[in-house]
């Protein structure tokens, strides 16, 4: 009953994701399309390939994310398609068990980097975090957005989360049961 | 233990990109580089800044709007128009058709996915076998990573740092001879096994499948003018081609509706996502090659073996087919051409176009061999047979590619008299 509860939210945050990363996919065209455009016009708009390069980053790890949920990722399944029904099954809640154990890896290395204690222990002050921690992740500009790169760079822990809630959810939901986009 | 981490998890059916994720921080825990962890994350994002990688979901979604705008259904037809009478016909379609289409959509595995869906059942109702029509489709498939504008060619540009464009003027007459062997293969087996026959088209239909096909022709046009002439980087024209293909399949052809953009850009940021992805688990893989100073280990070995670049490249060619089965197409050239550029360059004096072009053929290759060949399975599922069965009727095909390729490796005019 939990595994179904929590297959749905998995379900929803999934189907929550491949939207914003549809959405993120129109986004890079047009911004592509924006520049030819305008260069064409001799008026380059200096943000827009920067602009594009991350709405495709988000877009990657946003889906990359989803495809756990979806099971759509690339694996190499010639020596699992030999094995019996049972076999096979056992096999594939192992798969999900390394999934959850490099997502976790991956929610302890965003944690390492963000270090969202000592900031909090800084008072949330950048400079004194830095002085602190010799992290300078707070401080990094983007080269042209004209904001900060951690904003950016949100997408790593959002994709660990998103990856966790997934993995999980496999793992106590059969496989078989998860339905396509 | 990194290595047995690695092969274990790769033939465990774990996804791709999270093997070589996984793999780089075993080998990070026990090289004792743990400050590298503190950077992992980051590095893993960094992987994907970059501008080339644009062109992939760019290109995807042109193939995507072609499909779905009628263009791959009547660029099929003009093929008809040609070889639809001969015996086998219909072979011959799919192959031209797919030489077609690896003008226009430049990633393998997405041309298998797309033309195998359009292919297979039409060639089955004709009374092919199934599993051999899968693989003449997977074969065609083939032809994508040299016929321009290929995703490899593309991101083997961005990482040796030469012309996109002259990389796809490289890979035009490789291309050619590729097909024109695949023609000589379907021909022998045409002789051994009783091809169905189809019909010829009457003039008047035959004129209106060539006029109909016309506007489709625009797009291959479109990409490599721009990209040849300057005008665009491949990134651009990958954009405009994108456009282009909306407008025809919309106001010309009249099958794509602008609600169906939606699902188009689903499936696009899925599939390219795919891809995207391993570009950046490869990049945290990179630190593995980079502090193992693989690159340099292999050149003092290879180097003490031949001076002969042919000789080397046969090498090379025994190296990647190997390292193409293992790996998927693409996460493997990112992989492998910072390690053998420099030697392909610094010790034997090839050029890097002709070096591109037959690394791009070679992992093509691996990508329809097994056991991992990524195009092989795609074939299988998009068209419900076994991969063993497209296997039993590919190897001729593969076997066509690897004389090619010999070729290309022993006369570097084949890929480099384009360029002057």
């Amino acid at each position: 009953m939990r595994g179904r509860v929590l297959h749905r939210i998995s379900h929803a945050w999934a189907r929550a994701e491949m939207c914003v990363a549809a959405v993120l996919a129109a986004a890079i065209t047009c911004l592509v399309l924006l520049n030819v455009v305008t260069r064409a016009m001799s008026a380059s708009i200096f943000w827009v390939d920067e602009a594009a390069i991350y709405a495709m980053t988000w877009m990657t790890f946003l889906a990359a994310s989803a495809a756990v949920h979806f099971s759509h990722s690339v694996s190499v399944t010639l020596l699992t398609d030999m094995l019996p029904r049972p076999a096979l099954d056992i096999a594939r809640r192992v798969v999900d068990a390394i999934v959850l154990i490099f997502a976790l890896l991956m929610l302890w290395l965003c944690w390492r980097w963000f270090l969202p204690l000592d900031l909090a222990r800084a008072g949330f002050d950048s400079v004194a975090f830095q002085g602190e921690t010799f992290n300078f992740i707070y401080a990094e500009p983007t080269l042209t957005l004209g904001i900060r790169k951690f904003w950016l760079w949100l997408i790593m822990p959002l994709f660990a989360a998103g990856l966790t809630l997934h993995a999980v959810s496999n793992l106590v939901h059969p496989r078989s049961e998860t339905a396509a986009p | 233990m990194t290595a047995a981490l690695f092969l274990v998890l790769l033939f465990g059916a774990v996804p791709i990109s999270i093997v070589l994720a996984m793999t780089a921080m075993s080998y990070i825990s026990q090289s004792g580089n743990a400050v590298l962890f503190d950077s992992f994350a980051q590095q893993m994002f960094a992987g994907t800044e970059n501008y080339g990688l644009l062109a992939i979901p760019l290109f995807m979604l042109t193939g995507e709007l072609m499909n779905e705008g009628g263009m791959t259904k009547r660029l099929v037809n003009a093929a008809r128009v040609l070889v639809g009478g001969f015996r086998g016909g219909l072979v011959w379609i799919n192959l031209l058709a797919n030489m077609f289409m690896a003008a226009i959509i430049g990633s393998a595995v997405s041309q298998i996915a797309v033309m195998s869906r359009a292919m297979v059942p039409a060639m089955e109702r004709e009374g092919y076998d199934r599993g051999f029509a899968a693989a003449t489709t997977a074969a065609g498939g083939l032809l994508a990573p040299v016929i321009p504008p290929s995703m490899l060619f593309v991101i083997y540009g961005v990482l040796a740092q030469i012309p996109i464009g002259d990389m796809f003027l490289a890979g035009i007459l490789p291309g050619l001879l590729m097909a024109g062997s695949f023609f000589v293969v379907v021909t022998l087996i045409g002789l051994a096994a009783e091809f169905p026959k189809g019909d010829w088209m009457s003039a008047p239909d035959a004129l209106r499948a060539i006029l109909a096909a016309l506007p489709a022709a625009l797009i291959p046009v479109a990409i490599i003018g721009g990209i040849v002439l300057g005008i665009a980087t491949p990134t651009e024209s990958a954009a405009v081609a994108s456009l282009i293909a909306f407008l025809l399949g919309w106001l010309v052809y009249g099958e794509l509706k602008p609600s169906h953009l939606s699902a188009l850009f689903l499936r696009t940021a899925q599939n390219a996502s795919l891809v995207i992805f391993m570009v950046a688990a490869a990049n945290v893989f990179g630190w593995v090659v980079i502090y193992e100073a693989i690159p340099q280990k292999l050149a003092a070995l290879i180097t003490s073996l031949t001076s002969d670049p042919f000789v080397f490249l046969l090498i090379v060619m025994g190296a990647l087919l190997l390292v193409g089965m293992l790996i998927d197409g693409i996460a493997a050239l990112i992989l492998v051409t910072p390690i053998l550029l420099p030697i392909a360059t610094g010790d034997y004096g090839i050029s890097p176009f002709q070096f591109g072009v037959v690394i791009s053929i070679n992992l093509a290759l691996g990508l329809l061999t097994p056991p991992v060949g990524v195009g092989l399975y795609i074939a299988a599922s998009m068209s419900d047979v076994k991969p063993t069965a497209i296997l039993a009727a590919l190897w001729p095909f593969l076997i066509a590619v690897l004389l090619v390729l010999l070729a290309v490796c022993y006369f570097p005019s084949l890929s480099l008299i384009l360029l002057d």
